[in-house]
């Protein structure tokens, strides 16, 4: 018991570390922009929500995976980084746009509004992602947490808008959409029955 | 099949990481350099159109200016380093102008 809880300790300080090294960038460098931070606040949000959604597929994969099992017991530190990621991100984004005009003149861009979107897609499995909230939902506590799939789809296409090129939003999320892709490949070709799960 | 896919998988993975990452490719421009005229210069000039500059770099060849422009839309936007020209203003990834 204590193992697993200094384990948890672990996992949550370790997945802080870079908002600690963003916010020390942020107070320590003179000529930094607040927009500056956009990308890295904005990388370690899809990162986590690319982890979140691999464990799934890992498990199908390797199901005798200690380490696997682990990171699935643990998923809400992931999927509640990934959040904590994207609000830093909104504030940095807040921030760095100053007034509310400006932000709302740009909302029609497809490159922001992917961005609001994933973020409100983001905001129900976040405020479920503590044990109150799963007692109180039951069954359709799973329904809400997969509102991060379509979260994950409008990260992606956020990030390949909004930044120079598609390759580094797709090298990144690459494990996740051949993972997924084995998934399906398994369900639909090979007829195997998946476990129900997320 | 997992055994199939995985060097498929790790092909794909490293022709993506291998691809030049250096310049963005969204625009170029090739005077010598010799002839460019300053990065200062031009954020002057463009104050003066009543844009705000927060930022100017180079980018395959060209001037890559980051800021506000006299409409109020938070831009990226590349001019020709020697005639200022602008080649190019884009908003989050949404061309709003492009040099014909």
């Amino acid at each position: 018991m204590r193992a697993v809880s200094i384990g948890k300790g672990v996992l949550w300080a370790v997945l802080a570390v870079p908002a600690a090294f963003v916010m020390h960038r942020y107070a320590t460098a003179p000529d930094l922009w607040p927009g500056d931070l956009l990308r890295p606040t904005g990388e370690w949000s899809a990162r986590l929500i690319i982890v979140a959604l691999m464990l799934t597929p890992l498990g199908q994969l390797f199901p005798q995976s200690r380490a696997v099992k682990w990171l699935i017991r643990h998923r809400r530190a992931f999927g509640v980084g990934a959040f904590g990621y994207a609000v830093l991100h909104l504030i940095f984004y807040v921030l760095d746009m100053e007034r509310v005009a400006a932000m709302l003149a740009e909302i029609g861009a497809p490159g922001i509004w992917t961005g609001w979107l994933a973020l409100l897609c983001l905001v129900p499995p976040a405020l479920a992602s503590n044990d109150a909230a799963m007692r109180l939902l039951r069954r359709h506590w799973k329904r809400v947490q997969r509102l991060v799939y379509p979260a994950a789809i409008l990260t992606l296409v956020h990030w390949m808008l909004v930044h120079d090129g598609l390759a580094s939003a797709l090298v990144q999320f690459a494990p996740l959409l051949l993972l997924q892709a084995l998934r399906l490949a398994r369900m639909f070709i090979f007829n195997t029955t998946e476990r129900k799960t997320i | 099949m997992i055994f199939r896919l995985l060097p498929i998988a790790a092909a794909l993975s490293i022709a993506l990481i291998a691809s030049p990452a250096a310049a963005t490719g969204k625009m170029t421009c090739d005077a010598p350099q010799k002839q460019w005229k300053s990065m200062a210069k031009l954020q002057a000039d463009l104050v003066k159109q009543g844009w705000q500059v927060r930022k100017a770099k180079v980018d395959g060849g060209c001037y890559e200016v980051y800021g506000t422009d006299p409409q109020g839309n938070r831009v990226e936007a590349y001019f020709h380093p020697v005639s200022f020209k602008k080649l190019l203003v884009s908003r989050r990834g949404e061309v709003l102008f492009r040099a014909k």
